[in-house]
């Protein structure tokens, strides 16, 4: 399994599109309230967004795994979920950092954040599980997986009926123009970046199943 | 009479006198209000009026936290080309040993 054609591509736009982004961000207006640390709204939020998908994404091709038993399925829920904790910790590293100033705490243990650092340690279970689970672990962080996935719709929801600290999902709809395409334009970046990764990341899994194929035919 | 109209006033007196020192002595009972709001409610001020000295930069938090991304993104893409690349040679290096034994 090789790097498919579209990949260097791709690649190349999304290291021009995270070039760019700072210039679209430096120049989007200071909201009024908060002034220059919102700005880091504009990498946490599409942070925040990718770490959800790669949840749905790790999620779905756990249940995939579980009830088709394709390996395919396998390699891609254990590449989703190396990427949910990869824009997990960069959404819940971001998030403090902006609330320290926003908000006057670094941390709130609010229904938003708390069911995010839970979606997050979901995550890292499936990975500790499957380099430390032995024979079976696979079908067991699937399992696990499920549960990151059912996550996923509580953890956005959550802002708009539990009293929180955190803003609403109507934030990002009313944005004016110069502050959204800036936002959109990252979230563009950060979804290619995940593409990209995610194809990088299964073929890394399936150059491994090969190996291990190799060693066994070895060994018989 | 006489003496029962003396010890009322007397009782009266004294009531007084201990009224009097008690309202004195406890501001709850004081009828004595602040002319101005307690100092408290005068402390709130707006986060961007505090002096600079009270304020939190919000630069260093802004640059951590854009630091942060870009420092954790290419950390990761390293680590998968590093692990792919190491595979990869391992891959070539057994696929030949499984040639050159079969041959032999």
């Amino acid at each position: 399994m090789t790097m498919p054609k579209w990949f260097t591509p791709a690649a190349a736009i999304c290291g021009l599109m995270f070039a760019a982004s700072p210039l679209l961000i430096a120049n989007a207006p200071y909201e009024s309230t908060m002034g220059l640390v919102q700005k880091i709204f504009y990498y946490h939020m599409p942070a925040a967004m990718t770490f959800l998908i790669s949840a749905l994404v790790c999620g779905y091709a756990s249940i995939r795994y579980l009830f088709g038993g394709n390996p395919r399925h396998d390699r891609l829920g254990y590449a989703a979920a190396e990427l949910t904790v990869l824009f997990g910790i960069i959404a819940l590293v971001t998030g403090p950092l902006w609330a320290r100033k926003a908000w006057g705490v670094w941390w709130q243990w609010d229904v938003r954040l708390t069911s995010s650092l839970m979606g997050w340690m979901v995550a890292v279970a499936y990975l500790l599980l499957r380099k430390y689970g032995g024979p079976g672990s696979d079908k067991l962080a699937a399992g696990l997986a499920l549960f990151g996935m059912a996550n996923v719709p509580f953890i956005y929801i959550s802002v708009n009926y539990w009293r929180t600290i955190h803003p609403t999902t109507s934030v990002v709809p009313t944005l004016p123009t110069s502050m959204g395409v800036p936002l959109w334009f990252a979230l563009a970046a950060f979804l290619l970046l995940f593409v990209l990764l995610l194809r990088m990341r299964v073929i890394l899994e399936a150059q491994r199943a090969r190996l291990d194929a190799l060693y066994l035919s070895l060994d018989a | 009479m006489h003496n029962v109209t003396h010890a009322g006033r007397l009782f009266v007196l004294i009531s007084m006198i201990v009224v009097a020192g008690a309202t004195h002595a406890s501001p709850v009972l004081g009828a004595e209000q602040p002319a101005s709001p307690p100092q408290q409610q005068d402390e709130f001020v707006p986060v961007d009026q505090l002096p600079p000295q009270d304020q939190l930069p919000a630069a260093p938090l802004l640059i951590a936290a854009y630091a942060f991304v870009l420092v954790a993104l290419f950390a990761y893409v390293v680590s998968v080309a590093r692990r792919l690349s190491t595979v990869q040679r391992e891959l070539e290096r057994l696929e030949s040993d499984v040639k050159r034994s079969g041959r032999t």
